[in-house]
This record gives structure tokens, C-alpha cells and sequence, in this order.
């Protein structure tokens, strides 16, 4: 005896040894990993660059590290995560010592202290060298902060079959309508998207940002809005067009001229013949001036200290460098000495478009850089699609878009001294949960429980850290955000302003509390959302669990797979389908509508079909889970429960209602909280399908605490204490949904 | 207990089918000339995919009447039950309720109530709302409702577990809920799908004890399908015996149990069963013997009468009750060897052998005579000429009825 039990204390103590050696080892295999992200030596350059262009840079940064003997690595970062990652590394001496970026996000860069003034990469000798709009896109405050490397703009591309030379207005295009051949358009672009608006606002005077705020308002801003509406409303330019719909028309011929960028050319491929002319002017106003992105390149503060990094910078925008990039890479490079004739070589049709696009450029309105400027699109957006729609005059409009912006960008609340009221209340409420607990603890069993339970709480640790990890320590961080407002590097204690704001609707008068943009309209629609979504989920699943539990009916297993489909589906890959099925002119809903003799309907125009739109797409998502749930209760009805009320003379309809309707209840009342909670905060659908369209009145509470964290400048604090509050209404929410359940019974009883 | 029975019947009854042609006509069987019945079944068949269940099933139960179908699981008992409810639609035949064909009328316009082995109470309702449910469904007036409520609760003694759900009541109080669910109703005709099967046996003689009560107070036509034969026994007024899918045998309860028609009827019924021995007829000084399988017994001659014919094959079938030590110079019939002595206090069983070949016999011993025998003694046994039951070992029919 004596011996095995030795034997099993040596097992122990072996596995307790095998254990602690792994740990070590895992330990010092992460401490070598964090040892192998030691950044390497030289020069560290990053870029978004795919393609021709990666390939000039990589041609442009072999030449200098040959020449100078240095080790130069360029990392190709996808654009989607290019701020966050530039974020997340320099801070940390992790980035890049230079990094090649689009001219307008020097104001966030800059913020952020991402960026090093250029020095003597970019001297003042150097200016003559390159275009004078490239270089006022990168001086900020009259400091150079990049080298300016190659320019972005929109231009007009023509189909050269349809039309014969470039037209010289808008206007004159506009007249070629009816001339051009059935179901083709004289011009198509994007037009209900500011950036592509942007050229008609700055033909008639206006602007989008005066430098320091919004400034679509205004006379101009008014024409240039009304001019849109009517270039859609006469058919001149076709409806809620895409990126991708206008390069699908021009491509088939179906548009005689689009706007749109140099990124088109690379996704025509052959088939049209075509010719890239700069944007023409408008009658009784000016020239349509594109917004101009120059991409430069920037120096890291860690990579302002290298001579080396400096001096590649300078190189990338030296001519001979200038040179491989333009004809390598196809860039409208900003160095002005590769457009210099040039003996030798054959133009080719490339070349002619870079050069369309380089004199293109020339007239182009650099972006702003300001960090403001970011604030500026949505707003602006909304307006212009306000005008389009013929919603009200283009005068409330433009106001509506200002107001919202000015809601965006409002002064931050003013400083608390100290957080003192709040620690009170926080000190108060540990107070109560203490004397709560001491009240438990002191109850006689509590002791003796606690001791008989003691070996399980080694069981249930790993899944109380966890929860504490993912769960709990997120919701005490978010609630904690919430009482601060400000940037991320700078954040300011507010107390409770961030709620009050909200549940103020930031200070407007009590009758403008259900206008746009408003908590309260939000949680209308919210409210509504849930309802609608909930309900229509439970009648269907349960409509659909019904028959699917009828014992004649057959291929009953074919059908249940494809109705559990929705469910299998990613619900963004749903929600994306469905939003491309609801398109105004190519999507199959209105196919159908119009194959069913019905006017096509604009979905996401107005609140009523964006947000039909929505429920549909939910709905398509949530019915599988509710008619599972069904199903399974179903099984657990007992069959002569069933047949005992028949016999006692129910009609079908009658033991239904009295019978089988009842004992769901029980089942189907925790998944109808769960479904309640999961549509409350059905992100994915609204956001991808209407996308808040029209005006963001199809926003629910949890898109609209998006909104405020990611889209209006940043506003963690503020989109925190949404969540806050979101949080709240749920909890309450699946107390009372509880409730009701738990009334009924003992009410019966 | 009965379910040995029940499992060793299964080899009688493939000869019973054998013979199914020349069996009576189960009509014939029926008492005529009384008033119309008030639940009457007649040619029904009933098959479910290529299994056929029922093979033409006649029924009649008089007005008032308690009739129970008893026979081996799988015999159809429960189906015919589920017919007469309009639970399962018969594919031939009719049903008559009170004189009303209902053969093709879904349950709720057949004015019958069920209880189920289950009882299938409606969970979510309390012992009030399952007992007015059907009641409510058939807009009967509130006054009214109350007052059979009040009236059933009371017979039953339900008045305290009203407002309770059926979760909170013990098996035997479930029981008496769905008893009264069918009693408020007031119904043509009582269904009950072996009732006291989830009981535990000392519940299951009382209530069966309350339901035969509860039949006599109200007079109810009632039919009771059971597979337990004790219940079968005790509860009827007329026991109909089905064995696959076919009516065997039906009468009062004593009848079927003295005068079996056939060896699954003798063997089905009775605790422990029937003993049954391969033997011949035979002649000895002008009275006729039954010999086999090591019995020698007188036989009836007023009994049997014509049947006896000297040579003749023949099962010779004997209770264990009727089976007891030779006394007071009575013959004896056979030399049983005990292998064990089952005391039950009030009498006794010896199991034993008669030839070592032969199958296992039993006798019924009185307590005190139970105190001698010892297992792997020898006994002298006994049977009453009246007592003994002769089949026809081809047709399985009774001889001499």
C-alpha cells in the first residue's frame, strides 16, 4: 500500500514538474519570438502599393541601396489597415522609418505625432522640381512634411466611339442625350458621393472645408447640389450609381463619359476604346475641379534621426527615380522632369492617359489635410443626398448637413476638477454590494456551503478568468471610457457629461428631440426594429416549425437543411447579397417588381422601404434560429397531450391555441429575450445594408455608437456611454421580458 | 407476473391463427336480443403500412356496461381503443356510438372522453383548468361547469389539489385527474388505455378498486383495455380476449376463466398459468382417462360427452390451483417431484417435475400441508374430474364445450 502510494505522490509530483517545465519553456519561446520582431537593420519603408507600382518602388529602392551600400526593406501594408497599423507601430519604435502615404491624413499623422517635419529630404531647392499643387498638398502651415512622389484626381474618360471629341461643358454633354443609342448615357459618376461631387461644387464657387470648418454651405454649395439633382432627375446621369456600375457602363459602352480615376483605366481591359480628357466646365459657372491626393513620402520622428532615411526620401523623388516610377509603376509622378519630351521614346496609350491625368492634375484642388476635414464627408454626403432625393429645399438642406457637422465637431464639454462625484458613486455602490454580500455571509448555511463547494473552485477557475479577460474587464474598460471625452491621446475626465449630453440630445430644445441624430428618434427606431424584427422572426419560425413538423409532409429533411441555410451563412455575406438585391436598377427585387408591371422603387430613398429593407434582410437571418428552437420544443409536447384534447372536442386551431402555443412558451420565451438582445444590437444588417440611409434614420443604437466612435471624429467617450446606455436598456429589457413570462404562469396557477 | 404470461402465451397463439377459420363466428358469441348496445363495433379492420393489426374485430358493449379487452401486448387492444375514440381511422367496418355511425367522425364529434395510460394532463393548466378544458371547449355554461367540477373533485377527493399544476401531484393523484377529466364530461362512453400501468402495485389494487366503484355509482358504459389480468378479471362485466388482431374469447369473467375456448385463452388467463401436457384418451373399466406427460386423470364423461374417443390425441390442460395434494383417498392423477416450494403464507406453490423430460409442474399446497413438502420430495397429487380441461392438440379448441 505504502509503496503505491509513494509511487502515485511521485506521479504527482512529476506531472506538477512536466507542467511548470512546459510553462517555462512556452515562456522563453514567446520572449525569443518578441526577440525575433526586433525590427532589422537599414531602412524600413511602407507602402500600400500593389502591382506596377510596387514594382518601380522596389526598382527605385534597390538603386539607393546598391548606391549607398545600405539595406533598404520595403513592406507592401494593405491600405484598409495602413492608419492603424502606422498607429499602432511607431508609437512603439516598431514602424517604418519612412512610409509612403496619400497627402490628406497628414492632419491625423500629424495628431498622432506619427510624422517628422521633411527637412533636408525635401530642401528648398528642391521645390522647383515638382508640381506646385503636389507641393502646397504636402506643406502644412508652411512646413514640408513629405516628399511629394505621384498624384491621384479624378478625370473625364470618354468613349471614343460615341463621342467625337471631348466636350467642352457639361452642358454640352448633356445635350448629347437621345443620340447616343438606346440605354446609353452621356455621363455617369458617382454622383450622390462627395468626392465626385466635389468637382461640380468647385465649378460653381463652393467648397466642402474653408480650413478650418465646414463650409458646404452657402449660394454655391446650393447650385452645385440642385445642378446633381437635376443631371439625375433628367436622366442625364443614371441613379445611385456604384464605382462598380460605372466602370460595368463605360465598359459596355452604356456611358458615353464617366468620372472616375486612373484606377479605372487598370480595369478596362480592352473592349472600349477610350480617351481621358481633364473634367470639362459648366455653363454660367467654372472649371469642375477634382480633388487632387498627392502620395508622399513621410519620415517617422525615428526616421527623421537617420541621415540615411532622409536622403532616401529626397532619392524617391528625384528625377532619375521620378523617371522609373512614371514608366515603370504608370504614376502621374509630381516631379515635373519626367513629362519632359523625351527623344526616343514611342508614346504608347498608357502614356497618353498618365499624361491626361498628369494635366488633369494641374487644375485639381489639393485636399485639406485637417483633421476636421474627415468630419466633413458624412454630413456633406447626407445633404447632397437630401438634395438628389428633392427632399425640402437645397437651402435646409445645406444647413442640415452644417448643423450636423457642428453636432460632430461641438467643443468639448468642460473639465471636471475631479472625478470626485463619481468616485462617491461608485463608492457608494461597493458600499451597498458589500453590505449585500456581509448579509449573505452571514446567513447561516453560507459558511458550510462555501466549505462543501470549496473543491469545485478550482474547476470552474480557467472559465472565471476567461470571462473576467473577455467579458467582465472590456465592460469595466468601456464603462470607464465613458466618462472621458477628448482625443485618445488626451483624454479628459467629464464625469457624466457624456450621458447628459446624450440623453439631452446635446443641449437642443425639448422640440427638436426627436429631429435627426437625436438618442431618443434613435431608440424609436431601435424599439421599433426589435419589435418588428422579433415578432415577424417568431411567427415565421414558428409557422415554419409547424409544417416542418407535419409527419406527411415530404422531403421534410431537404427542406429543413435549406431553411437552416440563412442561418449557416455568414451574416455579412447575407447582408451584402441582400443590400445588392435591393439596388435601385440592377438589383432583383426590383426586377421582380418591374417584371410584376410595378414602378421600380428607390429601397434606401426613404426611412419606410430602407428600413423594409432591413427587416427583410433580418429577418431572413433570425427566422432559422426561432424555427429551430421551435422544433425542438415541439418534440418535447408529449403526442397524447395532444390527442387528449382532440378527444376532448379541440379543433386543430383550438389545440393549437390552447395547447401546443402554451407549452412552446416556456422554450420559446428565452430565445425570444435572446433574439430581442441579438436584433437591439443587429449591427451587421443595418450598417451594410441601408447603411443608415436615408440621412442615418435607419441607424439603430448600436450603429449610431459606431458612428460616434468611428465616423464622427473619433468620439470614443461619447459612443462608449452609448454602449453604456445600450447595455442598460438590455438588461432591463431581458428582466422584463422574464417577467412577463413569469406572471402568466404563477397567474394561471 | 403478467408478463410472463403474456410471453409465454406466444406459442399458443400461432396455433390459434392455424384454426382461426373453424372458431365459432365471434358474432354468434354476442348476447342478441337485448336492447341496441351502446358502443358497437362490427367488421373492423385496421392495418398500419403491411402490418394488419386488426382482422376484423366485432364488438358490443351494452348500455352501462363495463367491458375490458385484455390480451397479449401487440394484440391490437389499444388500437381498436384508439379506433373507438376517432384517435385512428378504421380502414374497414363500422362504429356506432349511442346508435350514431361514427366510423369516419373526428374525436370531438364522437362525444367520448379517454384516460390515458399517461393521462396526459395538460401541463401548463392546474387540476381545475384540465378538468374544465373540455368542458370550456364546448360552451358548456359556467354554472354548470362548477357544479361538475365540484361534483367529480368531490367523488374523487380533488378538492385540495384544484389549484395545483400536474408537476406538482404524485402518480396516483395524476391518475385520479384524468379520471376526472373524463368523468365531467359526462361522456357516451368511457375509454380506458390501461390506466394503472405507471402505478405501483399496492396503488394499482386500490385504485382499481375506486374504479369499479366509481363504475357502479355512475353507470357509465365503459371500455377498459388492459394487458394485466387481474384488472381484466376484477373489472369486468364482459371480457372480450383479443389475441392477434381477432376476437378469442368473450363472456363474464368467471366463464372465460372456467370454461377457456381455447389453449391461449386458458393459458392467458390464470396466475400461474395453465399447465399443459401432450396426452391421449384412454378406456379402463368404462371410464375415460386423460395419460401423458406422467398424469393419469378421470375425466367428466358428462362433460366431455361425444369428444371422448378412446386413442385420441389430446392437450390436457390443469391449473395449479386445481392441482393439490391427494387426500382423504382421493386418486391421485400424478407422482410430482418437488424442486422448490414457493410460500406465499396463505397457500403455497410446489414447483417440480412429473418425468424428467416432461415440462415444469405446479401445485397449489394449503399453508399447512406446505410445512411438509420438502423440495426433492415426492408428492402425490390430485385434480377433480370437473376441473380438468381437454384441447384439441391441432385446432387448440376446447373439447367438450
Amino acid at each position: 500500500m505504502g509503496e503505491v502510494n509513494r509511487a502515485v505522490a511521485l506521479g504527482r509530483k512529476l506531472t506538477k514538474l512536466a507542467f511548470a517545465l512546459t510553462l517555462l519553456a512556452l515562456v522563453t519561446l514567446l520572449g525569443a519570438l518578441s526577440g525575433c520582431r526586433e525590427p532589422p537593420r537599414g531602412i524600413v519603408v511602407w507602402h500600400p502599393y500593389r502591382g506596377a507600382e510596387q514594382k518601380a518602388l522596389e526598382s527605385v529602392a534597390q538603386t539607393f541601396s546598391s548606391a549607398r551600400g545600405v539595406t533598404v526593406t520595403l513592406l507592401a501594408v494593405p491600405y484598409d489597415a495602413y492608419a492603424a497599423k502606422l498607429e499602432a507601430a511607431i508609437p512603439r519604435d516598431n514602424g517604418p522609418d519612412v512610409f509612403v502615404s496619400p497627402h490628406e491624413r497628414l492632419g491625423s499623422y500629424l495628431a498622432n505625432h506619427l510624422v517628422a517635419p521633411a527637412g533636408d529630404a525635401f530642401p528648398d531647392v528642391d521645390v522647383a522640381r515638382y508640381v506646385p499643387t503636389a507641393v502646397d498638398a504636402v506643406t502644412e502651415r508652411g512646413i514640408r512634411y513629405a516628399v511629394p512622389l505621384a498624384s491621384k484626381c479624378a478625370a473625364l474618360y470618354i468613349n471614343t466611339k460615341l463621342l467625337d471629341e471631348a466636350p467642352a461643358t457639361l452642358d454640352a454633354l448633356a445635350r448629347k442625350k437621345g443620340t447616343l443609342g438606346a440605354g446609353v448615357f452621356p455621363l455617369v459618376y458617382e454622383a450622390q458621393t462627395v468626392y465626385f461631387h466635389v468637382p461640380l461644387l468647385h465649378a460653381f464657387g463652393g467648397r466642402i472645408f474653408d480650413g478650418t470648418s465646414y463650409a458646404m454651405v452657402g449660394p454655391e454649395a446650393e447650385r452645385a447640389a440642385e445642378k446633381a439633382r437635376d443631371l439625375m432627375a433628367t436622366g442625364i446621369v443614371p441613379p445611385e450609381p456604384s464605382g462598380d456600375l460605372v466602370k460595368q457602363l463605360f465598359a459596355s459602352g452604356k456611358a458615353a463619359a464617366v468620372i472616375s480615376g486612373p484606377w479605372l483605366a487598370g480595369d478596362l481591359e480592352g473592349g472600349v476604346s477610350y480617351r481621358v480628357v481633364p473634367l470639362p466646365s459648366v455653363e454660367g459657372a467654372g472649371k469642375m475641379r477634382p480633388f487632387l491626393t498627392v502620395d508622399g513620402a513621410f519620415l517617422t520622428p525615428q526616421g527623421s534621426t537617420s541621415a540615411l532615411a532622409r536622403e532616401l526620401a529626397r532619392f524617391l523623388g528625384a528625377p532619375e527615380s521620378a523617371d522609373v516610377r512614371r514608366f515603370v509603376g504608370k504614376q502621374d509622378v509630381a516631379t515635373k522632369s519626367a513629362w519632359d519630351k523625351r527623344e526616343g521614346h514611342a508614346p504608347t496609350a498608357d502614356d497618353a492617359v498618365l499624361e491626361a491625368f498628369h494635366n488633369a492634375a494641374s487644375d485639381a484642388v489639393p485636399m485639406p489635410t485637417s483633421l476636421a476635414m474627415r468630419a466633413t464627408w458624412v454630413p456633406a454626403e447626407q445633404a447632397l443626398r437630401k438634395v438628389v432625393r428633392g427632399e425640402g429645399s437645397a437651402r435646409a438642406a445645406m444647413e442640415e448637413g452644417l448643423a450636423r457637422y457642428l453636432d460632430v465637431m461641438r467643443p468639448l464639454p468642460a473639465k471636471r476638477p475631479s472625478p470626485a462625484p463619481l468616485v462617491s458613486l461608485l463608492g457608494l455602490t461597493l458600499l451597498a454590494a458589500a453590505f449585500y454580500a456581509v448579509k449573505r455571509a452571514r446567513h447561516p448555511g453560507f459558511a458550510r456551503e462555501l466549505r462543501a463547494s470549496k473543491p469545485a473552485y478550482k474547476y470552474v477557475l480557467h472559465s472565471a478568468l476567461t470571462l473576467m479577460v473577455l467579458v467582465v474587464l472590456p465592460l469595466v474598460a468601456g464603462a470607464g471610457t465613458s466618462f472621458f471625452a477628448g482625443t485618445r491621446d488626451a483624454p479628459q475626465f467629464v464625469g457624466l457629461t457624456n450621458y447628459i449630453e446624450i440623453l439631452t440630445v446635446r443641449g437642443r430644445p425639448l422640440g427638436q428631440w426627436l429631429s435627426h441624430g437625436s438618442f431618443y428618434l434613435t431608440l424609436l427606431v431601435t424599439v421599433l426594429w426589435t419589435v418588428v424584427n422579433v415578432v415577424a422572426h417568431v411567427s415565421l419560425g414558428l409557422a415554419l416549425g409547424l409544417l416542418l413538423a407535419k409527419p406527411y409532409l415530404r422531403l421534410r429533411a431537404l427542406y429543413r437543411v435549406l431553411l437552416i441555410l440563412p442561418w449557416a451563412v455568414p451574416s455579412y455575406v447575407t447582408a451584402l447579397a441582400w443590400k445588392g438585391m435591393f439596388h435601385r436598377q440592377f438589383g432583383a427585387v426590383n426586377a421582380i417588381l418591374v417584371a410584376l408591371g410595378a414602378e421600380p422603387i428607390s429601397w434606401f430613398a426613404k426611412f419606410s422601404t430602407a428600413f423594409a429593407a432591413n427587416v427583410a434582410t433580418n429577418v431572413w437571418l433570425g427566422f432559422p434560429f426561432m424555427m429551430v428552437v421551435v422544433m425542438g420544443a415541439l418534440t418535447s409536447i408529449p403526442k397524447d397531450v395532444l390527442e387528449a384534447a382532440e378527444v376532448d372536442g379541440a379543433t386543430r386551431s383550438q389545440a393549437f391555441r390552447l395547447v401546443t402555443l402554451p407549452l412552446l412558451k416556456p422554450t420559446l420565451l428565452p430565445a425570444v429575450v435572446l433574439g430581442s438582445v441579438w436584433t437591439f444590437n443587429m449591427f451587421n444588417v443595418v450598417f451594410l445594408v441601408s447603411g443608415g440611409e436615408p440621412d442615418g434614420s435607419t441607424d439603430i443604437l448600436v450603429s449610431e455608437a459606431y458612428r460616434w466612435a468611428f465616423a464622427r471624429n473619433a468620439q470614443f467617450g461619447y459612443a462608449a456611454a452609448y454602449a453604456v446606455i445600450i447595455f442598460g436598456l438590455l438588461a432591463l429589457m431581458s428582466r422584463a421580458l422574464g417577467q412577463v413570462g413569469k406572471d402568466k404562469s404563477e397567474a394561471k396557477s | 407476473m403478467s408478463q410472463a404470461l403474456q410471453e409465454a402465451s406466444g406459442t399458443d397463439s400461432a396455433s390459434i391463427k392455424a384454426a382461426a377459420p373453424s372458431t365459432p363466428s365471434p358474432a354468434s358469441l354476442q348476447s342478441s336480443g337485448r336492447a341496441a348496445p351502446r358502443c358497437s363495433v362490427r367488421g373492423v379492420t385496421k392495418s398500419f403500412g403491411d402490418t394488419s393489426i386488426l382482422k376484423g374485430v366485432d364488438l358490443a358493449i351494452p348500455d352501462g356496461s363495463f367491458a375490458v379487452l385484455v390480451g397479449p401486448s401487440g394484440c391490437g387492444k389499444s388500437t381498436l381503443l384508439r379506433l373507438v375514440a376517432g384517435l385512428e381511422e378504421a380502414d374497414a367496418g363500422t362504429i356506432t356510438l349511442a346508435g350514431k355511425d361514427v366510423t369516419r367522425l373526428p374525436p370531438r364529434d364522437r362525444d367520448v372522453a379517454m384516460v390515458f395510460q399517461s393521462y396526459a394532463l395538460y401541463p401548463h393548466l392546474t387540476v381545475r383548468g384540465n378538468l374544465e378544458f373540455g368542458l370550456e371547449l364546448r360552451k358548456t355554461p359556467r354554472a354548470e361547469i362548477d357544479k361538475r367540477v365540484a361534483e367529480a373533485a368531490s367523488m374523487l377527493g380533488l378538492e385540495p389539489l384544484l389549484g395545483r399544476l400536474p408537476k406538482q401531484l404524485s402518480g396516483g393523484q395524476r391518475q385520479r385527474v384524468a379520471m376526472g377529466r373524463a368523468i365531467v364530461r359526462r361522456p357516451t362512453i368511457f375509454l380506458f388505455d390501461e390506466p394503472l400501468s405507471n402505478l405501483d402495485a399496492a396503488l394499482r389494487a386500490e385504485v382499481r378498486v375506486e374504479i369499479r366503484r366509481l363504475h357502479d355509482r355512475l353507470k357509465a358504459t365503459t371500455l377498459y383495455v388492459t394487458h394485466d389480468q387481474v384488472e381484466a378479471m376484477t373489472l369486468a362485466d364482459t371480457l372480450w380476449v383479443l389475441n392477434n388482431g381477432l376476437v378469442e374469447q368473450k363472456g363474464p369473467p368467471l366463464e372465460v376463466y372456467e370454461r377457456p375456448r381455447t389453449t391461449f385463452v386458458a393459458t392467458f388467463l390464470g396466475s400461474p398459468r395453465m399447465t399443459m401436457l401432450d396426452g391421449v384418451i384412454v378406456r379402463e373399466k368404462g371410464c375415460f382417462y386423460a395419460e401423458g406427460g406422467g398424469v393419469r386423470a378421470l375425466l367428466d364423461d358428462d362433460r366431455f360427452g361425444d369428444s371422448l374417443v378412446e386413442g385420441r390425441n389430446v392437450r390436457i390442460g390443469i391449473r395449479p390451483h386445481d392441482l393439490g395434494l391427494a387426500k382423504n383417498g382421493a386418486p391421485s392423477v400424478a407422482e410430482l417431484k418437488v424442486e422448490i416450494v414457493e410460500a406465499l403464507g396463505s397457500e403455497a406453490f410446489a414447483h417440480g417435475w412429473l418425468r424428467a423430460s416432461g415440462p415444469s409442474v405446479v401445485a397449489r399446497l394449503d399453508a399447512d400441508e406446505a410445512r411438509s413438502v420438502r423440495p426433492g420430495s415426492a408428492i402425490r397429487v390430485a385434480v377433480a374430474p370437473s376441473r380438468m380441461h381437454l384441447f384439441d392438440p391441432k385446432t387448440g379448441l376446447a373439447l367438450g364445450l
